[in-house]
């Protein structure tokens, strides 16, 4: 009895170290240098990397960004919707489009307007709860007309469409498009699209 | 013999050095500035032409012409290194790998801009499937 006992707990182990030994090995990814790792048929970092690049190129390249007088312009962060099958947070794309037009030279990023409310609530809660209390130093609370509106809206969509091209493959086509309007008229100054495709196995599910 | 020898390589030297045309130089200041002083590429991709320039808004243009001499479409990339006016690298999404298409026996084009206002000065690689075509950088104007 013993002895069965003996052989099935070296049995276990042994199927545990053959198990462990199949698993695929966990490693960090090189993001400098990934370019031409396995494509996956969802949305990764890569895509979002190169559409935000895109992006800002077409941008920069339009012309748009040069304030007639110089300076910079105010831009505030309208909404951008997933209309994917994908859970995603858009700011994957946005934040580096955000970050690429600061350090542009031409704009300024406002956190205090946003579609659904200011994005940073802080600033403005501050603002407003602190101005007339006698707890803090009033000349050091940011009065009432001191904040700059913005000129510039930036918005736009990511669109999923799915091809079933065979019984085993199928192709995914993404669309990232963005459009910048001009609050104080109204129109969209500048819009652009970028297309990622991606064509697989019809067993790889792309949400 | 042997003085007739140098005497027909001076020659040589002399008619040669007599057809060779001077390359252009960049000239300073100058509102577009050559970057290639002479093709760079293999046997099927030809880059002939780097130039940049800065533009009415601040940014710098670059545009590179080349040509696919091959009958085989090519995927080639490129990435540009942006320096500010004291030759610090400027750090920008902009700086990475671009696909470009160079479709076959065809003119191809790269057109891009700096990230920044600040950029004085870049560098740029072009390749085709890791193989290294292009290696200019552009000097202090």
């Amino acid at each position: 009895m013993r002895q069965t006992r003996r052989r099935t707990v070296i049995a276990l182990a042994l199927a545990a170290v053959l198990m462990g030994g199949c698993a695929p090995k966990t490693e960090n990814i090189d993001i400098n240098n990934d370019k031409n790792a396995d494509a996956v048929m969802g949305l990764d970092y890569r895509d979002f990397q190169a559409a935000a690049q895109e992006m800002v190129q077409s941008l920069i390249a339009s012309g748009v960004l040069a304030k007639p007088g110089g300076g910079r312009y105010i831009l505030a962060v309208s909404n951008v919707l997933n209309d994917t099958m994908q859970h995603i947070d858009t700011d994957q794309l946005v934040k580096k489009i955000r970050v690429a037009l600061l350090r542009s030279g031409k704009v300024y990023v406002t956190t205090a307007v946003g579609a659904d409310g200011p994005e940073d609530a802080m600033s403005m809660k501050t603002r407003k709860e602190l101005r007339g209390n006698e707890e803090f130093k009033q000349s050091t609370v940011a009065g009432k007309g001191e904040m700059i509106a913005p000129d510039l809206s930036l918005s736009g969509k990511i669109i999923q469409r799915n091809v079933s091209i065979d019984r085993e493959r199928q192709q995914v086509e993404y669309y990232f498009q963005m459009t910048l309007t001009d609050i104080k008229t109204g129109l969209a100054i500048w819009e652009d699209e970028k297309i990622i495709g991606k064509r697989g196995s019809n067993k790889s599910v792309a949400w | 013999m042997k003085i007739y020898v140098s005497m027909a390589a001076a020659a040589t030297m002399l008619l040669l050095g007599g057809c060779a045309t001077e390359q252009p130089q960049p000239k300073k200041h100058a509102s577009v500035v050559n970057v290639l002083d002479a093709a760079c590429g293999n046997d099927d991709i030809v880059v002939k032409d780097i130039k940049g320039k800065r533009r009415k808004d601040g940014f710098m243009q670059v545009q590179v012409q080349g040509e696919n001499t091959s009958g085989d479409y090519k995927r080639l990339e490129y990435r540009i290194i942006w320096y500010d006016k004291s030759g610090f690298q400027l750090d920008t999404i902009l700086s990475n790998w671009t696909t470009v298409p160079a479709y076959a026996h065809q003119p191809f084009v790269i057109n891009t801009v700096s990230p920044s206002t600040r950029a004085r000065k870049f560098r740029i690689y072009i390749r085709n499937e890791k193989e290294m075509l292009c290696d200019k950088q552009e000097d202090e104007q």
